[in-house]
């Protein structure tokens, strides 16, 4: 059983992971925090919360810019910086690998979308309803 | 009205299927792509096989905050019924499972509290009374 006052520590840990910006923050400074040294803080996070703390990382900063490509004001390149990497290739092509499709198809697809001006469009966000209606219009066809 | 459906929000559906097949022991109903989504239904070998869980992507800032906060309250998000509390205990844990509250009775029922990996708490109750 993990103790109660180990499971604050990787949660707060995690919340410190959330913080993507420009700012560089290491695997190191996290397992600090939390008081576990870096090997045992990996292994208990993964345990946690099924990825280690570096893919933690890496898919909050592709949430978040799939937030700010949709809101459309800003360049993917300006997304790409926003959000931590240093590449725009490497952003594109890990976005396209996760997402589906790059980051600039990602931003034309939402302007497609209703939206209330200065807000992310709810189609981008399916709730459980709209993925079953769609899902069983689908199997309809087969 | 029948409750035929129910549905809980994993972080990661790819995640989330490996983890309740794999581990939890549900078997795939349907497994649709809709867009950047899938529509993913789970079924227990155990319980009524109209019963589905799906699987919900937790695409929505609202939701994460949500899904996040009870995790961090330690509040379970579901759940689900065993048989032996104690059996499942040992076998999820030795699977890898990490509980935040091992198995301890309550009244008429006896639960355990562990992680689906997916950003979720999930309650095992085995009921006491015979």
């Amino acid at each position: 059983m993990i103790a109660t006052d180990t499971f604050v520590r990787l949660c707060r840990a995690r919340d410190m992971l959330r913080e993507v910006d420009d700012r560089p923050l290491s695997i190191d400074d996290v397992a600090r925090e939390a008081a576990m040294s870096p090997f045992h803080f990996i292994r208990q996070f993964n345990a946690l919360f099924g990825d280690t703390p570096h893919q933690y990382r890496i898919q909050t900063r592709l949430d978040r810019a799939k937030l700010l490509l949709a809101r459309g004001d800003q360049s993917v390149t300006d997304v790409c910086m926003d959000v931590g990497f240093s590449s725009l290739g490497s952003f594109s092509d890990l976005f396209a690998r996760r997402i589906g499709m790059p980051p600039s198809a990602y931003q034309r697809r939402a302007r497609t979308m209703v939206t209330v001006p200065g807000t992310v469009p709810a189609d981008l966000f399916p709730g459980c309803l709209t993925l079953m209606g769609a899902a069983l219009a689908i199997l309809e066809k087969r | 009205m029948r409750i035929k459906l129910t549905s809980i929000m994993v972080d990661n559906q790819d995640k989330g299927v490996k983890f309740y097949t794999e581990i939890f022991g549900f078997v795939k109903k349907h497994d649709i792509p809709v867009g950047e989504y899938r529509w993913i239904t789970v079924v227990s070998p155990e319980g009524p096989a109209e019963i589905e869980l799906a699987l919900e992507p937790n695409a929505n800032p609202i939701g994460k905050t949500f899904q996040e906060g009870l995790f961090k309250q330690g509040i379970p998000a579901a759940a689900f019924e065993v048989d032996d509390i104690q059996q499942e205990h040992a076998r999820l844990h030795a699977l890898g499972v990490v509980f935040t509250k091992e198995p301890t009775a309550q009244g008429p029922v006896t639960f355990a509290v562990c992680s689906d990996t997916c950003g979720n708490l999930i309650q095992l109750y085995q009921s006491n009374q015979r």
